[in-house]
């Protein structure tokens, strides 16, 4: 069966958007580390079920603590897994900084932009559309919360494609 | 320069050295040379530091907070 892998900083939202593809009810509060084990749910995704896996928060694929640890073993374990890499919008660097270890290791990504209205309401803005190009695989804008953007977010799992990290770092200088 | 751990309230610097092996390990909270932080919070008793990143705050323990240097804005 076809896995995807929930990714991101501890404190994106992974948990919400897993609540939101799956309909199942995971512990979620406004602190980060809620999620130091993972979860298992399922969606059905074009006619298909898939399994969705909640994956802890992690910085990098460096682990430095136990839920860390956990996040990058069931990284290397998944290897045929689709990622979705969830980033706060408000804090974007670090996010994009553990979206590009995973793409670094071959996996096909989905970028979701999540907490769009955080980020608005700091006055952030984010050209996801670039972003896009740059990466050369979906990114979409999310507000897992209110809903937003989760349907876009599940049409374009299809999309996702793994990508050459060299590839990436012409598109950004050029 | 000096340490991140030693830099006062409300204190703007810039990262110019991270030492030894830790860059790996931070760039993923967002700390990078070049980049610039300013002093939120110094908890006492050895407690963590909070600095603010790119409008985001993050917290470093002393251990890592003793190990970033940076050159503080006049």
């Amino acid at each position: 069966m076809e896995k995807i892998l929930l990714m991101g900083n501890p404190n994106t939202g992974k948990s919400v958007v897993f609540n939101r593809l799956t309909g199942a009810r995971v512990t979620v509060s406004n602190y980060p580390g809620t999620t130091v084990d993972f979860t298992k749910g399922w969606m059905k995704l074009e006619g298909k079920t898939v399994e969705l896996i909640d994956v802890p928060g992690a910085f990098s694929l460096e682990p430095k603590d136990k839920a860390e640890e956990v996040a990058v073993k069931m990284l290397e374990e998944e290897k045929e897994a689709v990622v979705i890499c969830l980033i706060d919008s408000s804090k974007a660097e670090r996010g994009l900084y553990l979206t590009l270890e995973i793409i670094e290791r071959g996996y096909p990504v989905v970028v979701a932009l999540n907490m769009a209205d955080v980020a608005d309401s700091k006055n952030i803005m984010i050209d996801a559309e670039k972003l896009e190009q740059i990466l050369g695989v979906p990114v979409v804008c999310t507000v897992a919360v209110s809903g937003e953007g989760i349907k876009e977010l599940a049409s374009r799992i299809k999309e996702a494609t793994p990508v050459k990290i060299e590839k990436i770092s012409k598109n950004a200088s050029g | 320069m000096k340490k991140v751990s030693e830099m006062e309230f409300d204190e703007v610097g810039i990262v110019r050295k991270i030492e030894g092996n830790l860059r790996a390990q931070i760039a993923g909270m967002g700390i990078r040379e070049g980049k610039k932080l300013r002093m939120a919070t110094k908890q006492p008793i050895k407690g963590p530091v909070v600095v603010e990143v790119d409008k985001s705050f993050t917290s470093l323990g002393l251990r890592l907070a003793d190990k970033i240097f940076v050159e503080v804005e006049k």
